[in-house]
């Protein structure tokens, strides 16, 4: 039941942290009308996975390990690049709040609102087959017994609870610095989304190197232990992860930060900056 | 105007670009690697493969499976989350997985596998490198259509030769290790009982380690072919030692540990060089056929281990060997010469079967003890095989 649960609040959270974090952008900057946009991405992703889950289940053919393990790696991969472009173009119009008219931003907001759903469906979408068959497995061991699907029912409502909880907490945070941590959150998921997609990419042996380890504290982290369970589902933390994974993180998180952080700090100095805060608290006020 | 001409570019960039992508990344590795059927109707052996994984076992209802897509149903049955893989015969190279198998779940696997020599492996708690298993597949005879292709036949069948030749190399160094260990420290008992077994590893890849022209010379000469001045090591002079004859002066600890540390040294280089190898189908081909020819030359005569006896022993590993590389060839054989391969797998059986009338608990009865009229059947049987054996590389290569 226990492990079930975990399963649940591990896959739900990777999916639920991204949503939630453009969630409240999106409510920060008063564009709160994108929101179904947002949803419909995720419930796009929700169907889709099922629906695959189900005739992968059931169906009269199955996905091989490699096209499995492929779809997952590649998706992760492409997460990273959309999150990653989301990062800047949020530093970017955070910074046009203040000297461009709403309207503007909005009339721009209209065609990336469309992207932003393309962001949630893909990043619910790239745990979301894996979970769908774990959870179509479950439905099929219902005939024994209920608990495990309900043991993984539960993991992602809890999951999807802390999503809500810290959705509150984040429209709490002080505007400026939402904007910074934020974006160097995404960052941070981001680079453990790419490293996971690297893993994934070794295993269908697409890329090399997946018995060399960096290092392997396992033991100290279980995979399958609470705390193991977070860190994997928040910041897709492998305790034992291969020097190429490793080197994938570094190579993406350093420099990827180190430029958004410029950005940021460039963004009082920039031409927009004066009017800038005063204008998105009013929005945020409204 | 900075602020209106700067939102203008993501909008077209977000509306094409982002979907576009995702569609490839998500079509492209369905094109490649694609769908594979979802069991029952090609595995002959009617059922699914079960796998039951608790949290100290992992039990496989069986250990032969004919070839073709193996559909496995791995149920857990202990409190932990577990996974289960499908490894090539190295324990490294992973050919299927499902993860996250919940306490209670039942998941499915399926891998098409050709005839070959597996490793399945359950992990509960996702650690370490889970409860192993071996898993034999062997040749099913109908062949799964996406082997109709010659070429990849042959590619399968060296790529499958390469990790058996791996495989033997890796285990003969643990053997070796073992071996040098009870040697050195003067457990002649001990290193009596690893003798023949550890060889087995060798023998069975004999004709690989041979294309090394230094490492077999001083793995595996023997005194009578010894070139004048050439400094005699390796598992022969061991055996000399183990297997005293009348006569001999028995070697000093010091000589023991230089005899030891030289093979492991050497068995060592000899891993690190298979482990670049790359196989042809003529070599395997031909490979068969001298590890058949050494049977004749060196086994049958009773020469090669002139002291411990244990000629037998290699006998059987030779013949492993060749009979691995003509079962890796087997399904393209069967397309250019069926007659052929069905007579060899007759010939391979028949000799085998005379070679277990000799088998003496894990092992064979010592050389020495066979009556002359029972060497003689096992040459006749030996020739049997050759003849055809030797027409096994031109049926396929040409």
């Amino acid at each position: 039941m226990t492990a079930n649960l975990l399963i649940g609040l591990r896959e739900g959270l990777e999916a639920t942290l991204v949503v939630v974090l453009l969630m409240a952008y999106l409510a920060k900057t008063d564009r709160r009308h994108l929101l179904p946009r947002l949803w419909a991405g995720v419930a796009a992703a929700v169907v889709v996975s099922v629906g695959f889950g189900a005739l992968l289940t059931f169906g009269p053919k199955g996905l091989t390990f490699e096209a499995q393990e492929a779809i997952g790696g590649g998706l992760s991969i492409v997460a990273v690049g959309l999150v990653t472009w989301m990062v800047f173009w949020m530093a970017r119009t955070a910074r046009t709040l203040g000297s461009d008219l709403k309207s503007r931003v909005d009339r721009s907001a209209g065609g990336a609102g469309w992207g932003l759903a393309v962001v949630a469906a893909i990043a619910v979408g790239r745990e979301g087959l894996e979970t769908a068959l774990f959870l179509w497995a479950a439905a099929k061991a219902t005939g024994e017994s209920t608990q495990p699907l309900i043991g993984a029912l539960l993991g992602l409502a809890v999951a999807a609870g802390l999503g809500y909880l810290l959705h509150r907490g984040v429209l709490k945070v002080n505007l400026s610095r939402f904007f910074t941590w934020t974006g160097a959150a995404l960052i941070v998921i981001a680079g453990g989304v790419l490293s996971y997609g690297i893993h994934d990419l070794q295993e269908a042996r697409l890329l090399p190197g997946l018995h060399s380890l960096a290092f392997d504290i396992s033991g100290a982290v279980p995979p399958s232990s609470w705390c193991g369970t977070l860190l994997k589902g928040t910041l897709n933390f492998s305790p034992a992860t291969t020097w190429l994974e490793a080197a994938a993180w570094l190579l993406y998180v350093a420099p990827v930060l180190f430029l958004y952080l410029r950005t940021n700090r460039k963004a009082p100095a920039g031409p927009a900056a004066p009017g800038a805060k005063a204008a998105v608290k009013a929005a945020a006020a409204v | 105007m900075p602020g209106f001409s700067l939102p203008q570019k993501p909008r077209h960039a977000w509306r094409n670009r982002p979907a576009g992508l995702a569609a490839a990344v998500v079509a492209v590795p369905l094109l490649l690697t694609g769908c594979t059927d979802n069991t029952k109707a090609a595995d002959t052996s009617g059922g699914a493969i079960e796998v039951v994984s608790s949290n100290t076992e992992c039990k496989v209802s069986t250990g032969r499976v004919p070839s073709g897509n193996l559909n496995f149903s791995v149920k857990n049955e202990g409190t932990e989350v577990t996974e289960f893989y499908l490894l090539a015969s190295d324990g490294l190279r992973i050919l299927g997985e499902v993860e996250n198998i919940g306490p209670g779940l039942t998941r499915n696997l399926v891998v098409t596998a050709p005839a070959g020599t597996y490793t399945t492996a359950c992990k509960p708690g996702m650690e370490g490198d889970g409860i192993r298993g071996a898993l034999e597949v062997t040749q099913s005879g109908n062949q799964p259509t996406a082997d109709a292709d010659f070429q990849h036949l042959l590619d399968t069948a060296t790529a499958q030769y390469s990790s058996y030749v791996k495989d033997q190399s890796e285990q003969l160094l643990s053997g070796t290790e073992q071996f040098a260990a009870a040697f050195a420290a003067g457990n002649t008992a001990q290193a009596r009982d690893l003798y023949a077994a550890t060889r087995q590893h060798w023998e069975r890849i004999e004709p690989v380690a041979e294309s090394f022209g230094d490492l077999d010379p001083q793995l595996d000469a023997r005194e009578a072919d010894l070139e004048p001045g050439q400094e005699w090591t390796g598992w022969h002079r061991a055996e000399k030692d183990l297997f005293p004859p009348a006569e001999y002066t028995a070697m000093t600890a010091a000589e023991r540990s230089a005899i030891a540390d030289r093979m492991v040294a050497d068995t060592k280089d000899l891993v690190e060089r298979t482990k670049t190898l790359e196989f042809t189908a003529d070599a395997l081909g031909n490979g068969a056929k001298e590890l058949l020819d050494e049977v004749a030359t060196g086994k049958v005569t009773g020469e090669e281990e002139i002291w411990s006896h244990t000629d037998l022993w290699d006998f059987q590993a030779n013949v492993d060997g060749a009979r691995i590389a003509f079962e890796n060839l087997k399904p393209a054989l069967q397309q250019k010469d069926a007659a052929l391969a069905a007579s060899l797998d007759e010939k391979f059986a028949a000799l085998q079967a005379e070679l277990a009338t000799h088998a003496e608990g894990s092992g064979f009865a010592s050389y020495d003890k066979l009556a002359p009229e029972q060497v003689q059947r096992l040459a006749s049987l030996v020739d049997a095989l050759g003849e055809p054996l030797s027409r096994l590389t031109a049926a396929v290569v040409l």
